[in-house]
């Protein structure tokens, strides 16, 4: 308990940046995974392509080996930022591949119907995708972005390994002091679970609301 | 996954005539200069700074670095199939217990999994690190990656295996009832063979994901991949050009099995029909017209 | 903790690893390493060969029945947990992984052709946090990883020693004229090893300067040239180190702490404290102790071997 109290402002300060991470990423990561689904569908060949590979470089290679590289790569490509905004971007761009994965999944189960209509009814291209077909794909894959959104949420973890001092960073400096291991990471495990938690209802409730029934 | 599939994708646009394609080249040839644009500013980047300078390349021609990295990617695959095995055998049983009829057993495997699924598997690997020694436990590097991984990766198993049940139609379990078999025997030679293989895909995409998840063995100094690249790069100094060829290597390695995975999903099957069926969820039914056509 | 455990470090940093290498020791010929640039291990293998071949073998009658000494003997083989990634202190060469060269895998070997009469060592790369727990369930015999003899860690392992004198420096990119020491950190930005010494050591010297932790002593000084800090603190012997391998950073001012190494033991295991520092004594004063440090620190520190601290010299040894 002591050790609580002691580091409360500490650990304020780290459930913080996690939750700062999780949101901002997952943010990021809805909008450029939409933007990566779009290029996947267009009738450009090599932004198909291009997306393409994109999406399966983020869901072969492990975040960690990413954060590193970003970390301390990026740098010498000129661009240098401070740690947490690196994590972040990283965080965003791994995850955008999962979220992208999720809305093509979502774009198949628009009915043909729905877009044989669309086009008839002389939408083009670009008001189909935007009125038609994405905000129904969207709907019918709020439970799988959900997943994505708890998955994001557990990777920020890693971010500790590249000197992001958040929750888990955090408890472990203080376990180094107090070395009281079991009572240190269930406490921030179950913090974890409250995000996840919350994630997951949120997701239940917008699905509910949007759910198409047919 | 190739974006060429039939899907509700190829109705987004007519077969385009005159105006359309001559839109497209453009629309290609602005994207092609884009994204090369991208790339090429990223390797003038690289090359301002000395990052591509050919000293700084030469060293991964050394065979022994190959051999070096190449242990470390066994220990990669070898971490991966036991987490695999055992990961998947906690998962069938767990995937059995939750829609199991007893409320209490159903009910601790959907704890179980709902708990394991929401820690990050770090935090996990700190808690042995640091929590099983305070009690006296040690175990072997290799169990100190395994165990956490395992913990995690047999609750998405047994999620995967759990959506695989269901998604068989009643019809069949009500069939082998009916021809006298026993509950065990329902699900043992009927429910999970057909369920396994639906999920197959899914199962191979985890297994990718599992494969990743091993990197964190560079926690534990377990002798995988990404440790090798670590203490390579504290001998050679090289981090960029040494993280980049690890990253390379994984690629190659996940790559192949995503490949494996998406020709799965791709492979019709005619025993996939079953899946054809009204499934139970909502709105099901029209996700199976549209990636039938 | 010089480099070892700095450096992989966050990531052993946080865990502990047991790493089951088992490393034969036996010293070998760098082979194609020359055409690693880089490539710290300037020693000369031939040197090492000789080093070992010529070092003391303990007595027979050292070894009583039911001892720690006798047992290892037995096995074969002496398990230690050393570091894998630490230039200069212990670091495997990826072109010949049999090969680990530095001043604590030197030790290690030499106190192995101490009970063998060859050498013959396993090494399990430890991290800092699970060292206690390496030496109290048995997995390790010694730890030779810069570990810093404190009062507190002497209540759950014995030391012998210490066999090193090091001290935390100060280290800044080449064109920072601003930063002379320690003193002038206030404020600053400082980039250290994970779970090294510096840890503490910054904030107790210069309260108001601001720690990022990094995992290993490439991505630190990575870091530091990066600018994503104003300084980097670490021990001076690592910094000289870096220094000499890159002229883009320079060391500044004189070490301000103290850090007494020590062997890691069982705790309580006296008998087996006096066989070592009984070893120490011998390999100091037949030259080896000072051809180890030749081999590997002493090959970017321009200064006459040091004198080794006296052993038992400091509180918790």
């Amino acid at each position: 308990m002591e050790m609580i109290t002691e580091n409360a402002g500490l650990l304020l300060d780290a459930i913080g940046t996690t939750l700062l991470m999780v949101v901002v990423a997952g943010v990021g990561s809805l909008i450029l995974g939409v933007l990566v689904t779009v290029a996947r569908v267009s009738p450009i060949p090599i932004l198909r392509r291009a997306a393409f590979l994109y999406v399966q470089f983020f869901i072969n290679v492990p975040l960690l080996a990413l954060l590193l590289l970003a970390v301390f790569a990026l740098p010498d490509a000129g661009l240098i930022l401070p740690l947490l905004p690196t994590a972040i971007i990283v965080l965003t761009v791994y995850e955008s591949a999962y979220v992208a994965e999720a809305v093509r999944s979502g774009v198949n189960t628009v009915a043909v119907g729905q877009i044989e209509a669309s086009r008839a009814l002389g939408l083009t291209l670009w008001q189909t995708l935007r009125l038609v077909v994405i905000p129904q794909s969207l709907r019918a894959v709020v439970q799988p972005i959900g997943n994505v959104m708890i998955a994001l949420a557990m990777n920020t973890a890693l971010a500790a390994v590249v000197g992001v001092v958040e929750l888990t960073s955090r408890v472990n400096k203080i376990n180094l002091v107090y070395a009281q291991p079991i009572e240190i990471f269930t406490g921030a495990g179950i913090v974890y679970m409250l995000i996840a938690l919350a994630i997951g209802l949120a997701a239940g409730r917008i699905e509910r609301k949007v759910a198409i029934l047919r | 996954m190739s974006s060429k599939k039939p899907g509700a994708v190829s109705y987004l646009y007519e077969v385009p005539g005159p105006r359309g394609r001559r839109r497209i080249l453009i629309g290609s040839i602005v994207s092609a200069l884009a994204l090369a644009g991208l790339v090429g500013a990223a390797l003038w980047q690289f090359g301002v700074n000395g990052q591509l300078d050919a000293d700084r390349w030469l060293p991964f021609l050394d065979v022994a670095i190959w051999q070096y990295l190449g242990v470390g990617l066994l220990g990669t695959l070898q971490a991966a199939a036991i987490v695999a095995v055992l990961g998947a055998a906690l998962g069938v049983l767990l995937a059995l217990g939750r829609v199991s009829p007893l409320r209490w057993l159903s009910w601790v495997c959907g704890a179980y999994i709902e708990i394991a699924r929401t820690i990050p598997v770090l935090l996990l690997i700190y808690l042995m690190l640091f929590g099983l020694p305070q009690l006296g436990i040690n175990f072997p590097v290799l169990w100190k990656l395994v165990i956490p991984l395992t913990v995690a990766n047999s609750a998405v198993f047994a999620e995967i295996f759990r959506a695989g049940i269901l998604s068989l139609p009643r019809g069949q379990s009500e069939a082998a009832f009916s021809l006298g078999m026993r509950g065990g025997q329902v699900m043992r030679l009927v429910v999970l063979p057909q369920a396994v293989r639906n999920v197959t895909p899914s199962l191979v995409t985890q297994l990718v994901s599992l494969m990743k998840d091993t990197s964190l063995g560079y926690i534990v100094a377990f002798t995988e991949l990404l440790y090798r690249g670590q203490v390579l790069s504290s001998f050679n100094h090289l981090l960029i050009q040494t993280y980049l060829v690890v990253t390379i290597i994984y690629l190659v390695v996940n790559g192949s099995l995503s490949g494996l995975a998406s020709r799965l999903q791709t492979r019709p099957g005619r025993r996939r029909a079953a899946m054809t069926l009204p499934l139970p969820t909502p709105g099901g039914s029209s996700t199976k017209k549209a990636s039938n056509v | 903790m010089f480099s070892s455990r700095l450096f992989r470090r966050r990531a052993a940093a946080l865990g502990a690893g047991v790493a089951v290498t088992a490393l034969a020791l036996t010293a070998c010929s760098t082979g194609s390493s020359d055409n690693v640039p880089g490539g710290d291990d300037t020693s000369d293998a031939s040197s090492v060969e000789e080093m070992l071949a010529n070092a003391p073998v303990a007595d027979e009658s050292l070894f009583t029945p039911g001892s720690t000494m006798e047992k290892i003997r037995e096995r074969g083989t002496l398990i230690v947990a050393e570091a894998l990634d630490a230039p200069l202190l212990s670091q495997q060469d990826p072109t010949n992984p049999e090969n680990v060269s530095g001043f604590d895998a030197y030790l290690a070997q030499l106190l192995s052709v101490y009970i063998f009469g060859e050498p013959s060592v396993e090494i399990v790369p430890p991290a800092s946090e699970t060292r206690e727990a390496l030496l109290q369930n048995g997995t390790v015999d010694v730890v030779f990883n810069t570990y810093t003899i404190t009062e507190e860690r002497a209540e759950q392992v014995s030391f012998a020693g210490p066999y090193f004198n090091s001290g935390l420096a100060v280290a800044v990119p080449a064109d920072n004229d601003e930063i002379n020491g320690i003193d002038d950190l206030g404020g600053k930005t400082v980039i250290v090893g994970a779970n090294t010494p510096a840890v503490t050591a910054v904030p107790e010297a210069q309260p108001t300067a601001e720690l990022i932790d990094f995992a290993t002593d490439p991505q630190a000084v990575q870091a530091l040239l990066q600018g994503r800090g104003d300084a980097y603190v670490q021990d001076y012997v690592l910094l000289a180190s870096n220094a000499a391998n890159n002229d883009e950073l320079k060391v500044v001012g004189q070490p301000f702490t103290e850090e007494p190494y020590g062997i890691g033991l069982q705790h309580g295991d006296e008998e087996f404290k006096k066989f070592i520092n009984d070893w120490l004594l011998e390999i100091q004063e037949s030259g080896e102790w000072g051809q180890a440090w030749e081999l590997s620190l002493g090959t970017v520190v321009e200064s006459e071997i040091p004198t080794p601290p006296s052993i038992g010299s400091v509180p918790g040894s």
